[in-house]
């Protein structure tokens, strides 16, 4: 289907794209140095994405940031001024929640005067900040600075957010494990508890000679009136442990 | 459906995109029920076989059909659930690939009545693949050929660099989703496939006051006995065209 060859002019941010998307896999599955996972990070946004400089900020559990990672001791410098001075792309993208870019620094010194003045005195003319986020929950920012007027090559932002958003993952699943959650158990649970709820609406539905919709009603209604989970009371009725009675009767 | 042996570079120019988009469904908190299902098909149409189909398996015995690339492994792995048993069983229990190049030479032990059925649709060589990473097992991958023969060493290589993308993209949907709700999240519509069967499974389970593995267990029985597709049986039973007293032991 494919020719095979198509590979020859793949552009080797996208191989590197992939490496770097398994080389998280594995992070996700055993124990792992987050802060090793986002230096490497860092560097594959100078080496991949054509940026001159990349750093990332970190939220920590109280919700104030810290320089996770830089590409170098200049970046690092840049990424602490903002934080020391509360103000620069990075933290606007931070506190949006939305990417920020701006292609000449100098002419934001009215925007972020320290941080302004010092990126251009360390040679910087561009930034693309990229949120690093999972729905609604932002985490840090990705960084990525550029001495000319973009801080990426020109198709390199897709590849940039989706490494962002591997980062985002790799972060929050080292979190859930510190936390003690298992990742088999996550998705099995996940998928499990939705296989149980059909299951249910096969009990109510044969118990009562209702429809399975009429089921999946009552079951919800059941689950809303007792303000349990949909899926703890369907393993309930599962198990026989919940009368359909019981919840059929009540609307 | 690929005669090449594909390299890095290929999987890289078809799979990037896919996986951006199933990273930004993650991201936004979509449904990743589709995105998911082009990084699979991008990923199996650079396989050196004619069909492979993703399966994460749930418990065991249930399964949730990610992707199927064609009928033919579409019906395999129906095939599998219907009956229970089967290569992508054994590679997920055992951790192991499972390799069968020539299935009207050498019918595995393990799964006797289903390799009887995939040699008479057509099937020469079946080779399934666990999808695991370390201690992590999600589901696994079947993959199979109408010609009779080895893989070689290459056309291994291939698949297992295939199947490690297609374990990254599932870990990746297991980790983002577990920060979502526990009411199925990102995964949810994937079951809705079979809802019928565990539909169907309740039925009976409710008849009899059985567990349900055992309901599930008793109607693989009465299909296979009969035979016909679980799902097939199932509809009857959620139809009300089949009575649950019929499903005995």
């Amino acid at each position: 289907m494919s020719d095979g060859f198509a590979g020859a002019v793949t552009s080797s941010s996208e191989n590197e794209l992939l490496r770097a998307f398994v080389d998280m896999a594995d992070t996700l599955v055993d124990e792992y140095d987050v802060a090793d996972m986002l230096h490497r990070l860092a560097k594959y946004c100078v080496s991949l994405l054509g940026a001159s400089a990349a750093g990332l900020l970190l939220a920590d559990q109280r919700g104030g940031l810290e320089v996770a990672a830089s590409s170098d001791e200049g970046t690092r410098m840049l990424e602490l001024l903002q934080l020391q001075t509360e103000q620069g792309p990075c933290l606007d993208a931070y506190r949006g929640g939305e990417s920020v870019r701006v292609e000449d620094l100098s002419a934001e010194a009215a925007r972020w005067p320290r941080f302004a003045r010092q990126a251009s005195a360390a040679g910087f003319q561009s930034v693309q900040a990229l949120p690093l986020r999972l729905r609604r929950q932002v985490i840090g920012t990705l960084n990525l600075f550029g001495r000319g007027p973009s801080p990426l090559a020109g198709s390199s932002l897709g590849v940039a957010r989706a490494l962002a958003d591997i980062a985002t993952i790799g972060i929050l699943q080292e979190r859930a494990i510190r936390r003690g959650e298992l990742l088999t158990e996550q998705l099995q649970h996940a998928l499990n508890s939705r296989v149980v709820i059909e299951q249910a609406k096969g009990v109510l539905a044969h118990a009562g000679g209702v429809e399975m919709d009429a089921a999946f009603d009552r079951l919800r209604a059941y689950s809303r009136a007792h303000n349990e989970r949909l899926s703890e009371v369907a393993e309930a009725v599962v198990r026989g442990e919940l009368p359909p009675e019981q919840v059929l009767g009540e609307d | 459906m690929n005669q090449a042996v594909p390299g890095v570079g290929d999987f890289a120019e078809a799979v990037s995109p896919m996986l951006s988009n199933l990273l930004a469904a993650l991201r936004e908190g979509r449904d990743v029920t589709a995105p998911l299902a082009e990084v699979c098909g991008a990923v199996a149409e650079l396989m050196p076989v004619d069909g492979a189909a993703v399966s994460l398996i749930v418990e065991g015995s249930q399964r949730v059909l990610v992707l199927a690339s064609d009928q033919v492994v579409e019906h395999l792995d129906t095939l599998q659930f219907s009956l229970g048993e089967g290569p992508s069983f054994e590679a997920f229990a055992t951790g192991r690939p499972v390799l069968v190049p020539d299935l009207s030479r050498s019918l595995p032990e393990s799964w006797p009545v289903f390799g009887a059925e995939a040699a008479l649709a057509g099937i020469g060589g079946i080779f399934a693949f666990p999808l695991r990473r370390g201690a992590v097992k999600l589901g696994a991958m079947d993959t199979y050929r109408r010609a009779l023969g080895c893989l070689s060493e290459e056309e291994l290589a291939t698949i297992l660099r295939g199947t490690d993308l297609v374990t990254s993209a599932l870990l990746a949907v297991a980790a983002a989703g577990a920060a979502w709700e526990t009411q199925g999240g990102a995964v949810g519509a994937m079951v809705r496939d079979r809802a019928v069967v565990h539909q169907a499974t309740g039925i009976v389970l409710a008849e009899f006051a059985i567990p349900a593995e055992q309901a599930l267990a008793r109607l693989r029985a009465y299909a296979y006995a009969r035979g016909r597709l679980l799902d097939d049986v199932a509809r009857d039973l959620v139809a009300r065209r089949l009575h649950p007293r019929e499903i005995e032991e």
